[in-house]
């Protein structure tokens, strides 16, 4: 009941099914009582009817035979539904049929005999005789009933299917308000652009018409933050360069070793510093980047690219770093991105590789999308942990701080941009290992 | 060799004048665009070093006007602004390079070198990794520790192609195409056989070669 209580007030697609439905019920009902009513009135009336006609094809030399065995052999369907006609009072023996008093006046009335009940029409023909035209009552109420019951049944046929047509019509008139329930469920967590409201009834429009503006300006508010994130890290690298040419300057001085040392360190974290205040642009212009029609780039090259930076870093290391086969593809989106993919799938492979670890490369077209892989034989990541990891700062758990924790945000936010995908999967060619795997729509030949 | 150093953070300002000055280069330094300009056009400098976000007038303003007096001074721009817009729009400006901060001391020497260097139209002189020195004049390759190497045709071409810029990876391709002409039949495993070679010749350290995606020689600076 309370369930019940509760979708009245939650839907209004559920309270209009059932308002109208409860009115058509309603209304199904009064008039059926009436036409019931009217259909029984006019059946007795009718009865009635037959019983004065009856009485009018006697007069005063044609009196009515008294019963006689004769009569009750006339053959009829149903013997309590015979009409008795009497002259009052009674005379001759007396049958099975019941005696009328003589005290009945003239017309019709109800008249209860030996617990029946008969309907009796009483007439004086001329100025002798009387007849009694009867009939069971009860029978007559039957027949009446049956009328009666007979006008009902076009609104016992119609009201279930007026019931379901009405709950169909609501549900196909809220179909649009269903259907847009949907598409704004459906969408992704960061797509914000406007609902269409084209095809929805006006009444819906001004709701509609509202949220697309919170929209706008939820969208104005995330970009006016990404552009905050843009500008700050922006505006750091000028102190951050400062810091890092005076270290610089204080490396060329002399200096005790131990200091030296310190330096180092310094110098160390200045670096990280640079390379997480990179990372935060990247991330920061990718976000804010809208995806424009981007010229073909080659994956090769851009690996080749990626790869001179990283070489010394992969030398030191001793990593046996390669790409499968000589094979290239071409694909559609801005170079820069796609180095910053290429370099943050790789250095994270080498971050976490062992050293004289293994990591390969490889290039594969597949549909319309070239697949980008790159394979570490790291501790890998274990599946419950793989989405979080795409999340901004997320730390693996054993990982050494030396990354910014951007990376992987920085490679779905670019790939999902310009209509590709991003997926992390167990090694294929070690028992330990990362597989990273990404899609980004091919470059059409020619 | 005389600088004009255009910066307005002090701190990267003072870096920068003393690390010019220990490495003998005259500085003058103002803190904004319109001293800059002032200065450039009084003085006939060397070199100049350009910030872009500066009080008073934008950088490149001042570069436009600089190269607007048909001053032939090489600029080298060091700025925040690294996006790829912001170099076009640097280089198409007449700068002669583009350094984005934060940069090291020892980039930024190296850089106005080959600015300078560029300049003086001795641009593809000797080429050196630091380690290996080539002079396409006599095709002779000298290392750190040794005497001047004959090189063949076919070995100096790719040799040279990995040296001018050191640190590069180039693809079988790209190394194939400067080693053979237009309608040269490529042979297989050319480049394979060159590289052995020069290995022998140099030292198996000279050439690395990164599995499946091509060949380099390190920068050692």
């Amino acid at each position: 009941m309370d369930g019940l209580k509760a979708r009245l007030n939650d839907s209004l697609q559920f309270r209009l099914s059932a308002w109208l439905s409860l009115v058509i019920l309603l209304v199904a009902t009064i008039a059926g009582s009436i036409s019931f009513l009217v259909a029984y009135d006019e059946a007795n009336e009718f009865q009635d009817d037959m019983l004065r006609q009856t009485a009018s094809l006697f007069d005063g030399r044609h009196l009515p035979v008294q019963a006689t065995a004769d009569a009750a052999r006339v053959p009829v369907a149903d013997a309590d539904a015979r009409v008795i006609v009497r002259t009052l009072p009674q005379q001759g023996p007396r049958g099975d049929t019941p005696a009328f008093p003589s005290n009945l006046h003239d017309g019709v009335q109800t008249v209860e005999l030996q617990g029946t009940a008969y309907r009796v029409f009483v007439r004086t023909l001329g100025s002798g005789p009387r007849i009694a035209v009867a009939q069971q009552a009860e029978v007559r109420n039957e027949a009446a009933r049956a009328a009666a019951l007979d006008a009902l049944i076009p609104f016992a046929l119609l009201v279930p299917i007026l019931l379901v047509v009405v709950a169909a019509l609501v549900r196909r008139f809220f179909g649009p308000v269903a259907a847009l329930a949907e598409d704004v469920d459906r969408r992704a967590g960061d797509d914000l652009a406007p609902i269409e409201a084209g095809a929805l009834p006006r009444e819906i429009r001004p709701f509609v018409i509202a949220i697309n503006g919170l929209l706008q300006r939820v969208a104005e508010s995330i970009s006016m933050q990404r552009r905050f994130v843009a500008a700050a890290a922006h505006e750091l690298r000028s102190p951050l360069t400062a810091l890092s040419l005076q270290a610089e300057r204080l490396a060329s001085a002399a200096m005790p070793g131990v200091a030296r040392q310190r330096l180092d360190t310094l110098r160390q974290g200045i670096e990280r510093n640079r390379a997480l205040l990179d990372q935060l642009l990247t991330l920061a212009r990718a976000q804010l980047a809208s995806p424009g029609p981007a010229a073909p780039v080659s994956v090769q090259a851009a690996f080749r690219r990626v790869l001179e930076d990283l070489v010394p870093l992969i030398e030191s290391r001793r990593i046996d770093l390669g790409l499968d086969g000589e094979a290239d593809a071409r694909v559609c989106i801005d170079e820069v991105e796609l180095g910053a993919v290429l370099r943050n799938l790789v250095s994270n492979a080498i971050r976490h590789s062992p050293q004289g670890g293994r990591i390969d490369l490889s290039i594969t077209p597949q549909g319309g999308h070239v697949l980008i892989e790159v394979e570490d034989q790291g501790p890998g990541i274990p599946e419950a942990e793989r989405e979080r990891v795409f999340e901004a700062f997320h730390r693996e758990q054993g990982a050494d701080g030396s990354g910014s924790g951007l990376g992987l945000s920085i490679v779905r936010t670019v790939v999902e941009r310009c209509g590709g995908w991003v997926r992390l999967e167990d090694a294929a060619r070690s028992p330990t290992g990362l597989r990273a795997i990404v899609a980004i729509p091919a470059a059409s030949a020619g | 060799m005389r600088v004009l150093l255009v910066e307005d953070d002090t701190m990267i300002g003072t870096a920068v004048q003393d690390a010019l000055r220990e490495a003998s280069y005259a500085v003058d330094w103002v803190t904004d665009g319109q001293s800059a300009a002032t200065a450039a056009a009084s003085h006939p400098y060397d070199l100049v070093l350009l910030d872009l976000g500066l009080p008073a007038r934008d950088g490149l303003d001042v570069l436009d006007e600089v190269r607007g007096t048909h001053q032939p001074v090489p600029v080298l721009i060091i700025t925040a602004r690294d996006a790829v817009e912001d170099r076009i729009r640097g280089l198409d400006s007449g700068a002669d390079d583009y350094l984005a901060k934060p940069f090291a001391l020892s980039e930024l020497l190296a850089r106005m070198r080959a600015v300078l260097r560029r300049r003086e139209g001795r641009g593809h002189a000797v080429l050196s990794n630091g380690v290996l020195s080539l002079d396409p004049a006599t095709r002779e390759v000298r290392t750190d520790d040794g005497g001047p190497i004959r090189l063949t045709r076919r070995e100096f071409a790719l040799l040279e192609a990995l040296m001018v810029r050191p640190g590069a990876i180039l693809s079988r391709t790209q190394l194939e195409e400067r080693i053979y002409g237009w309608g040269e039949e490529v042979e297989s495993n050319a480049v394979e056989y060159l590289i052995h070679s020069l290995r022998r010749k140099l030292g198996s350290a000279a050439i690395r070669n990164v599995r499946g995606v091509g060949w380099m020689v390190s920068r050692h600076d």
